[in-house]
């Protein structure tokens, strides 16, 4: 998903401030974090004079905001993704995007999925290295890797009743991590 | 640094594109040709760059006029916009592209102003770092492995799961056994492919595993 939205120039440091103190702050990343459907996620703010200007011929931007870009690389649908956006992070988003031009706010959904589908447009081109994988699938088997890599180090060596037990050990380990991928339902 | 979580690196290029009024087809939409045509899975070129998670090309006609009273202002350019998630250092990314995907670039940015080509790598990467924009805050949900790393994970999931699936209710010893097999069989497995195949347009049941 990719958004662009005007911001007079003015507020610009304001919203960079709070950028800052975010990424600064990591508690306060939590909420983003628990969504846990967001592989990678960016805001980007150019100022009005800040397009890249690379020739002579190339015209000038003779602009008067500064503009803010998002782009979300999610698992899902675009209502599941808004919807749950604005039940979860009303307040942060609220904080990010009441800098821009006309936000009417995270709530109710309903205008705020209107304007967010004013303000974005589409993607030419996208590559995801695992499009089979929702973003819990990836830590999902990471955690099974990791269980695997240290049992697999004394399996070996065990008698067959250690083995047994070291191996149940395992499966409750890993059992809420095996899950498959693919595509995922569509919601509605 | 905002451009960088952890281990990733998210790269935000705008290349301001070539408005050339004599040309039949404008350079935005031979663009947009091209990038329409261009495979997603592994045979993409990304895949070749194989430090890339995500990637994203756009091509951008305008800004947004969101109503009055904000103003309304037009862009005098299109901008192809590039967005990028990958392990590591910018200039070894930029270095990888041009190295592994020459044709992929320039079909892509000869259609930008100021491109200067592949011949010098160095100029080349100048003019990426000319066009970058700092990424103002970056979330990278998994930013401390790497790309090869989450793949391979991937597919020792569904080994497992496979394997616990037909050795349940075996005897201890049998499983012990058939267990160091796997093991053996997934040390020599072949990397995973990154991008993914046409398999994943499957339903889950009529796939091979991976």
């Amino acid at each position: 998903m990719n958004a662009i939205t005007p911001m007079k120039p003015w507020k610009t440091p304001i919203l960079k401030l709070l950028f800052f103190l975010l990424g600064a702050i990591k508690p306060l990343q939590k909420d983003l974090k628990n969504l846990s459907f967001i592989h990678f996620a960016r805001w980007v703010v150019v100022g009005r004079n800040q397009f890249p200007h690379l020739s002579a011929k190339q015209p000038r931007e003779e602009l008067r905001y500064d503009y803010l870009l998002f782009f979300s690389n999610f698992n899902g649908t675009w209502n599941q993704y808004i919807d749950a956006f604005s039940a979860v992070l009303s307040r942060g988003l609220n904080l990010i995007w009441r800098w821009s031009e006309k936000y009417p706010g995270s709530r109710p959904v309903t205008e705020f999925k209107r304007y967010i589908a004013l303000v974005q447009f589409d993607t030419d081109y996208y590559y995801n290295v695992y499009p089979r994988a929702a973003t819990n699938d990836v830590k999902a088997a990471l955690r099974v890797q990791d269980a695997l890599d240290q049992f697999a180090l004394r399996s070996q060596s065990l008698s067959p009743a250690e083995f047994k037990t070291a191996w149940l050990e395992l499966l409750v380990r890993v059992q809420p991590d095996l899950g498959s991928t693919g595509v995922a339902p569509v919601g509605t | 640094m905002a451009n960088q979580s952890g281990q990733v690196y998210g790269l935000t290029i705008l290349s301001p594109i070539i408005e050339d009024n004599r040309l039949d087809i404008c350079h935005s939409m031979d663009l947009r040709w091209y990038l329409g045509h261009l495979p997603r899975d592994h045979k993409s070129p990304f895949a070749r760059i194989s430090s890339t998670y995500l990637a994203r090309l756009v091509v951008m006609d305008d800004v947004v006029y969101v109503g009055a009273p904000a103003c309304e202002e037009h862009l005098k350019s299109r901008y192809l916009i590039f967005e990028t998630n990958f392990d590591g250092d910018l200039d070894a990314y930029l270095t990888l592209m041009a190295r592994e995907t020459p044709e992929f670039v320039e079909a892509v940015w000869k259609h930008c102003v100021g491109y200067p080509g592949l011949s010098d790598l160095a100029v080349f990467i100048a003019y990426m770092k000319k066009c970058q924009i700092t990424t103002t805050f970056y979330f990278a949900d998994v930013n401390d492995r790497t790309v090869q790393t989450s793949l391979k994970a991937l597919q020792t999931q569904s080994a497992l799961a496979r394997f616990i699936e037909k050795h349940q209710g075996q005897p201890p010893a049998e499983i012990q056994r058939e267990f160091g097999a796997l093991l053996q069989a997934m040390a020599k497995a072949p990397p995973p492919v990154p991008g993914g195949d046409e398999s994943h347009r499957m339903p889950q049941e009529d796939r091979g595993h991976d």
